[in-house]
């Protein structure tokens, strides 16, 4: 395709060979890539590193042994993301073990839960009956919220400052969707949203254990702890769009979540987007306050009649848009986008399987996530440390095992080998400095996080610290410079009330078009959110094949 | 043949005072009835020591709506409000920068203080001390938070909607609110949005730099609450606390004359002058109901009063779960009840001086004694203090505010003596078991206030002639106030407007038809603002008129 009229006959800058240049390609990116070019949009998809996929990624650790580098599950994934780009056919397999939460404790117990409620509840009894009772209960109450949850984060936020007539559709579709949780259920969503996750499991359970292992998805990726208002939304979006339920999703995709950048990237280059990789944009170009384009590598210039960037919003607005062109008062408020990254990643190759006391030696309930999350007081102690720049002495841990489920990880290494991903909580971005934790030094505190770490899994398996034959440690720094995700935040901006729907990331610029003309946000920094879902790229094709297409020019 | 009543208030604090009052004005044969032998429930003034007059609770007001003042002629029944200026916080030695020096070139004293005023101009200078930035974000931000606090003040007098009802005339009011506030800025509207959702800390930070500006700042934005200033949702907490504020541009906190008992004895004589009876000591002990309604009161006396209506001030657990019979409300509305958060997290320790202290970062007598004095030198102290109380300790090194009413009112002490009041957070309600509960601790919580006052002025210890520490549990038992939460019920996020204090019953009507609420558990929640009162009042008067449940003067409506 040549020439400057596109297949939708409307007319771009002169000369510009595209239509769309969409910058970063991780997952979002290219989900709103491949739609685009579906869509008849000369589109170019621009990665600054030699990969793409971002955070969902397969790196090698060792000769032969390869490991999910970030995210290590994949089970968000919007189910019509999967169809309509046919990713099955583009080679992702997925795999779904039965149990969804393996949470040991020190003293040799364990929470475990099932994709299966009524197995679940019956395995809740030997640890308290009043909890087993109150958990289909619960499943079901997290599932109808979920639903909500869901229908809005398909939809746009709403045009606040110039209601249009799409609006009204879309307010009275989630008017309905609203409604149809019941009396009691609006109610209920209104009153659980901004909770505390702590108080929303407390409603159905007593034992702290349980309420520790349900509750952990309220805070995961977030600086917050489990007392901390707005986190129930934070378990309620997890569980929405997929079968999560209370348990939560754990689904793996063969050869780890690169394995799903994968199959994006080639119903991306079927739908005939171009990619590059090592093509880092450094501008975007803007003229009237409408964006033109991108310079690529601080010098070529690409002119596109959109740019719509997979980048969170904190750094396409600060670092690519010019302050000029984004004004004094958009420009503060970019600034003040909250990005406090707490998560660090641990990544390890094991001689053979660990051994978790609590697991009775049956391999299959290490097949999903284990989490290490013993108490609601614990995890709020753990999230205690980031408030004073240091990281905590016993983390919260969720790791997997993906090498049992998928050998492909490990093909061609020892017999016996596995690799083991763990997410730890809470490891805050900019160190203050305390007995051991040098002052904005994460280069120094790296491996003392790596043992940190390492003595919370000994807890629950020990001797596996004998088993590491590697060890990968990534920080919130980590996570900034390799991935680009300032404040090394995995969601691009924190999930909280105050970056949410209509203000997600900021209030007026929610609806996908954000700071310029023609300038489109297609991460996880816009709405619904982060995590792997597709969902931010798939809504941001939608409006941008909407102004693209609809009006000329 | 018991007395017949058109309305029964239950509890004489200055709501219920309040409801009780616009209701005789509208012609009700209305009676108060108190436990206690003084009025005001947490608004009280006693001699707790000879010769020394105490705001027990509550110690200083500005969110009283003007329209109660103006519509109940409250200063021609004794209120005067008097002013109190500023806002001073020590800063210790090495937490500042060196000392302020005076003329001579001499340090004032140790350790520094950040020393706010109603003076504008001498606050943004006393500002660029600690920082050029905050000084110049100081003009931006007052401006813009009173800007705030004027859209959302018609919110205080809403009766909010029930969203899941398929009625929409409630909803109409906040039509008028979105149209407002679609005329606001886009900044301004993000501004609001973060308020309603943020933690003051992360709110004020986009702001100011200077630490002890945004400790003390975000202190408002914990008051009452069992949170900390970062806790998402505390930024609200801030802008309920700046809604006083706006009549006559800051007109900043006050103090009754005669402590905020003054309060209370105004509101009850404009109650008297329109035909309120008003009855103490006498406690309630159940409401009667018949056929699913309510239908009057039996104090625990025995004696029975009948009514065509009653409004509860107290808070909505002891309502519902102490003074009706179980199976008078459903379960799930029991549910809903139990769920409401209360969680005390406040105490209050009122001193008698022999003479004023002396604090070391500005020695001897001046002005920064005469409003507020803040204990709160660090956001990490902050933090701390609330880290404590999160795990059932009381902070060793608590947030304390400091008034010394004598300074702006002597006539509540002997003369050249002095009161000081101490509000403290935290002190949780629930105690770790291992502590053996707030009897065995009261001293050590006093104890722990005093030290910590003590390291900004250390000759305060000497002084004390007399020592009254109100525990969370001390405040439950004395004023009704369950676990001892001064607003009757958490200001969270899941707790405030439409969802106050049970989702779809906001509307100040409770299940059992002719039982109301009026205190602060209803929107728009605590302090000593009256908006309670006044509109649960209006409401009843508004179904009366629609002929809902009106059996008897109908004429006097």
């Amino acid at each position: 395709m040549s020439g400057s009229i596109g297949p939708s006959g409307s007319i771009g800058p002169s000369g510009s060979r595209w239509d769309v240049v969409v910058v970063g390609a991780g997952h979002n990116a290219l989900v709103a890539a491949a739609y685009l070019a579906k869509g008849g949009l000369r589109t170019l998809v621009l990665e600054r590193r030699e990969r793409v996929g971002g955070a969902a990624d397969t790196s090698e650790l060792a000769d032969k042994i390869r490991v999910p580098t970030l995210a290590h599950t994949v089970g968000r994934l919007r189910a019509s993301v999967q169809k309509d780009l046919d990713l099955s056919r583009h080679g992702l397999a997925l795999v779904a073990p039965d149990v969804r939460v393996f949470a040991p404790a020190p003293d040799g117990s364990a929470v475990i839960l099932w994709s299966d409620v009524a197995k679940t509840a019956a395995g809740l009894r030997a640890r308290n009956a009043h909890d087993a009772d109150a958990y289909a209960g619960f499943d079901r109450q997290v599932r109808a919220l979920g639903r909500f949850l869901d229908d809005l984060g398909r939809s746009t936020p709403p045009d606040i400052r110039a209601p249009g007539l799409g609006d009204a559709v879309a307010a009275l579709k989630l008017g309905r969707s609203f409604k149809g949780l019941g009396r009691d259920g609006s109610r209920t969503v209104l009153r659980v949203l901004p909770m505390a996750v702590a108080d929303l499991v407390a409603e159905s359970f007593d034992d702290d254990g349980i309420r520790a292992a349900l509750a952990w998805r309220g805070v995961r990726f977030g600086n917050v702890g489990p007392w901390s208002a707005g986190t129930a939304a934070m378990l309620l979006g997890d569980a929405a769009g997929n079968d999560g339920g209370a348990a939560g999703e754990t689904v793996f995709a063969k050869g780890g979540p690169g394995a799903l950048s994968a199959a994006l990237a080639a119903a991306v280059r079927e739908a005939g987007a171009e990619i590059r990789t090592g093509a880092e944009v450094t501008a975007i170009t803007s003229l009237d306050g409408r964006a033109t384009g991108v310079v690529v590598n601080g010098g070529e210039a690409l002119e596109a009649r959109a740019v719509v960037s997979g980048l969170d919003p904190k750094r396409t607005l600060v670092n690519l848009v010019d302050p000029v062109a984004l004004g004094p008062s958009l420009g503060w408020r970019a600034g003040n986008i909250r990005t406090p990254g707490v998560v660090a990643k641990v990544n390890l190759a094991l001689k053979k399987l660990p051994v978790f006391p609590a697991a009775g030696g049956d391999e299959a309930l290490l097949r999903g996530r284990i989490v290490v999350a013993p108490g609601i007081d614990a995890m709020e102690r753990a999230f205690d440390a980031t408030k004073y720049g240091r990281w905590s002495s016993v983390p919260i841990v969720e790791a997997t095992i993906p090498s049992l489920a998928d050998l492909s990880l490990v093909e061609g290494a020892k017999a016996g080998t596995h690799v083991m991903s763990v997410i730890a909580q809470y490891a805050p971005y900019e160190l203050r400095g305390h007995r051991g934790q040098p002052a904005g030094d994460w280069e120094a505190a790296r491996e003392h996080l790596g043992d940190t770490v390492m003595s919370v899994l000994e807890s629950v398996a020990p001797g596996i610290g004998k088993l590491v034959t590697h060890r990968q440690v990534l920080t919130p720094v980590d996570l900034e410079r390799e991935y680009g995700l300032t404040g090394g935040h995995p969601l691009h901006a924190e999930a909280g009330l105050d970056q949410f729907f209509v203000w997600r990331p900021l209030l007026g610029h929610a609806r996908y078009r954000i700071a310029l003309e023609r300038l489109y946000l297609c991460g996880s920094g816009a709405h619904p959110g982060g995590g792997i879902t597709g969902g931010p790229g798939q809504n941001a094709a939608r409006e941008i094949l909407h102004d693209l297409r609809g009006r000329r020019g | 043949m018991p007395q017949r009543y058109d309305a029964i208030v239950i509890g004489g604090g200055h709501n219920g005072l309040i409801s009780a009052a616009y209701l005789a004005r509208a012609g009700l044969r209305t009676v108060v009835l108190e436990r206690r032998h003084v009025l005001g429930g947490a608004a009280v003034t006693e001699e707790l020591f000879p010769g020394f007059r105490f705001s027990v609770f509550s110690y200083v007001v500005s969110l009283l709506r003007p329209e109660i003042i103006r519509e109940l002629d409250l200063p021609h029944h004794g209120l005067d409000i008097l002013p109190l200026d500023g806002t001073f916080t020590p800063v210790p030695e090495g937490m500042g920068r060196p000392a302020p020096k005076d003329g001579n070139g001499n340090p004032i004293g140790t350790g520094d203080y950040l020393w706010r005023v109603n003076d504008h101009g001498r606050t943004v200078r006393e500002l660029r001390r600690w920082s050029k930035m905050d000084a110049e974000a100081y003009e931006e931000y007052g401006p813009l938070m009173v800007d705030m606090a004027r859209f959302i003040k018609p919110i205080l007098a809403i009766v909010p909607p029930d969203p899941a009802s398929i009625d929409p005339r409630p909803l109409l009011p906040l039509t008028g609110l979105l149209r407002s506030f679609q005329k606001l800025t886009e900044r301004q509207q993000a501004v609001f949005v973060q308020l309603m959702t943020m933690s003051a800390y992360d709110f004020l930070s986009q702001w100011f730099e200077t630490d002890p500006l945004k400790a003390t700042m975000s202190a408002s934005g914990i008051i009452g609450t069992y949170q900390g200033v970062k806790s998402p949702g505390t930024a609200y907490v801030l802008l309920h606390h700046y809604m006083g504020e706006i009549d006559g541009a800051f007109r900043a906190w006050g103090i009754p004359k005669g402590g905020t008992g003054g309060i209370s004895s105004a509101i009850a004589s404009a109650a008297r002058a329109n035909g309120v009876e008003i009855r103490t000591e006498a406690p309630v002990a159940r409401i009667r109901t018949r056929g699913g309604r309510a239908v009057g009161v039996v104090l625990e006396s025995g004696e029975e009063l009948d009514a065509t209506s009653v409004l509860s001030s107290v808070d909505v657990r002891r309502t519902f779960l102490d003074l009706l019979e179980p199976g008078a409300i459903d379960d799930d509305f029991a549910t809903e009840v139990r769920r409401f958060k209360f969680r005390g997290s406040s105490g209050k320790v009122n001193m008698a001086l022999d003479s004023l202290p002396s604090f070391t970062a500005l020695p001897g007598e001046g002005e920064h004694l005469r409003g507020a004095i803040s204990i709160s030198p660090s956001v990490d102290d902050m933090e701390r203090a609330y880290d404590d109380a999160k795990y059932g300790r009381f902070s060793a090194k608590p947030y304390i505010d400091i008034i010394i009413p004598t300074l702006v009112d002597p006539s509540m002490a002997p003369p050249g003596k002095h009161i000081m009041s101490c509000f403290v957070q935290y002190a949780p309600y629930d105690l770790d078991p291992s502590l053996g509960g707030w009897d065995s601790q009261r001293e050590a919580f006093g104890d722990a206030v005093v030290n910590r006052i003590a390291e900004f002025a250390p000759d305060l210890p000497s002084k004390i002639l007399f020592r009254n520490v109100q525990t969370p549990l001390d405040i439950e038992r004395t004023t009704g106030l369950t676990e001892g939460n001064i607003f009757q019920g958490e200001l969270s996020l899941e707790q405030l407007f439409f969802s106050r204090p049970v989702p779809g019953w906001a509307r100040f009507q409770t299940p059992i038809r002719d039982l109301w609420l009026c205190g602060s558990s209803t929107h728009p929640g605590g302090g000593i603002m009256g908006a309670n009162g006044r509109i649960a009042a209006m409401e009843l008067l508004k179904s009366k008129r629609r002929g809902i449940g009106w059996h008897s003067g109908d004429n006097a409506g």
